[in-house]
């Protein structure tokens, strides 16, 4: 698809995910931190396991943005790893529960209203970086995963595997805020 | 004015901090705000300028978005709960095609020209205190609907410099 087309539908589903974000400024402590059960998230926790992958991902994106010479290209091309990773991230209908990488576990971490506001914060960066990012080619510029860095991914590729995965874990919040309702 | 909002299907309801627009959108709506209020605002190196407001029966639109179609920088929050009516860009396109619409909306246009011109005179003048006085004189209600950290902003102030003006 046109690279503006990707940009643009990318800054309005970011927009959506900070008003889903600022819906949660207004709740108490105790609604945040509700777990299901001892090993499920609450949803501090989701808010700062996207955190963790927000610390991962920005500031490279942003590096490689600042260093890249390659001017802006008008077509986007998904690469096929990067289709593949960017769908897989997407919440199904049935949802399939995938395992999470050590280091971006967030259980037990310490979890206050902070966890909200740095969300927010590395949103409103991700605007930002959507912003300069038509000043390269999505194509071009490759973005290391956190799986492997020998795995690069294309930067327009990298920000819908970014975001869907965001959206993954808000559609997770949506379900504790359910489940809390039901207890 | 009231033409061009009848011209709305779509009302929209937006909570307290939530976005209508965000920095590289395009947005070509025009927005009447039925209740509540909005700022609009850009971010000059992660600082928030709020460059105009607007309050219950105000129409606010991203203007050079508007225009031209292309991605605008601007932000526009909700300051609290703010229920607003949409009119698409299509829609006022369709409207243009009378005479009479056309020349109703010159009006608008030339009464939006006449704001950004005393906008400009605002930001260059120096003094805080005549800043404060020309908004004053201008937009007396802003001071009834928009809560004062978000006008010293506007203003260029800090929030206690605009305590100690309206005291005086």
């Amino acid at each position: 698809m046109q690279s503006e087309k990707l940009t643009q539908m990318l800054l309005e589903q970011s927009r959506q995910i900070i008003n889903q974000a600022e819906k949660l400024q207004s709740y108490d402590l105790n609604t945040l931190t509700w777990k299901e059960n001892e090993i499920s998230w609450s949803i501090l926790e989701c808010l700062e396991h996207l955190n963790l992958y927000g610390d991962f991902y920005l500031p490279q994106i942003e590096n490689e943005i600042k260093n890249s010479t390659i001017k802006t290209d008008i077509e986007f091309n998904s690469g096929i790893l990067g289709n593949y990773f960017a769908k897989s991230m997407l919440p199904k209908e049935k949802l399939n529960k995938m395992k999470t990488f050590k280091d971006k576990n967030p259980l037990n971490a310490k979890l206050d209203k902070s966890i909200i506001d740095r969300f927010i914060n590395q949103q409103i960066k991700l605007l930002d970086l959507l912003n300069q990012s038509r000043n390269v080619s999505l194509n071009k510029v490759k973005i290391k995963t956190s799986i492997s860095s020998f795995i690069k991914l294309r930067l327009g590729d990298t920000f819908q595997f970014f975001i869907n995965h965001i959206i993954r874990h808000l559609s997770q919040i949506d379900r504790i805020q359910v489940a809390m309702k039901n207890t | 004015m009231k033409e061009i909002i009848e011209l709305s299907d779509n009302i929209i309801i937006i909570q307290r901090n939530e976005f209508l627009k965000v920095k590289g959108s395009i947005d070509t709506n025009l927005y009447y705000i039925e209740s509540g209020s909005v700022r609009i605002f850009v971010l000059d190196e992660y600082q928030e300028q709020t460059i105009r407001f607007g309050y219950k029966k105000n129409l606010i639109v991203s203007l050079d978005s508007f225009l031209t179609g292309k991605p605008s920088d601007l932000f526009i929050q909700a300051i609290k709960k703010t229920v607003i009516k949409v009119v698409s860009k299509q829609q006022i396109e369709k409207f243009l095609e009378t005479e009479s619409n056309r020349n109703l909306w010159m009006k608008i246009l030339e009464n939006l020209v006449i704001q950004q011109m005393e906008r400009e005179i605002d930001i260059l003048t120096n003094s805080p205190k005549e800043r404060y006085e020309r908004v004053l004189k201008r937009s007396p209600q802003l001071f009834q609907e928009i809560p004062n950290r978000h006008i010293a902003n506007y203003l260029r102030m800090s929030a206690e410099t605009l305590s100690r003006l309206k005291k005086s």
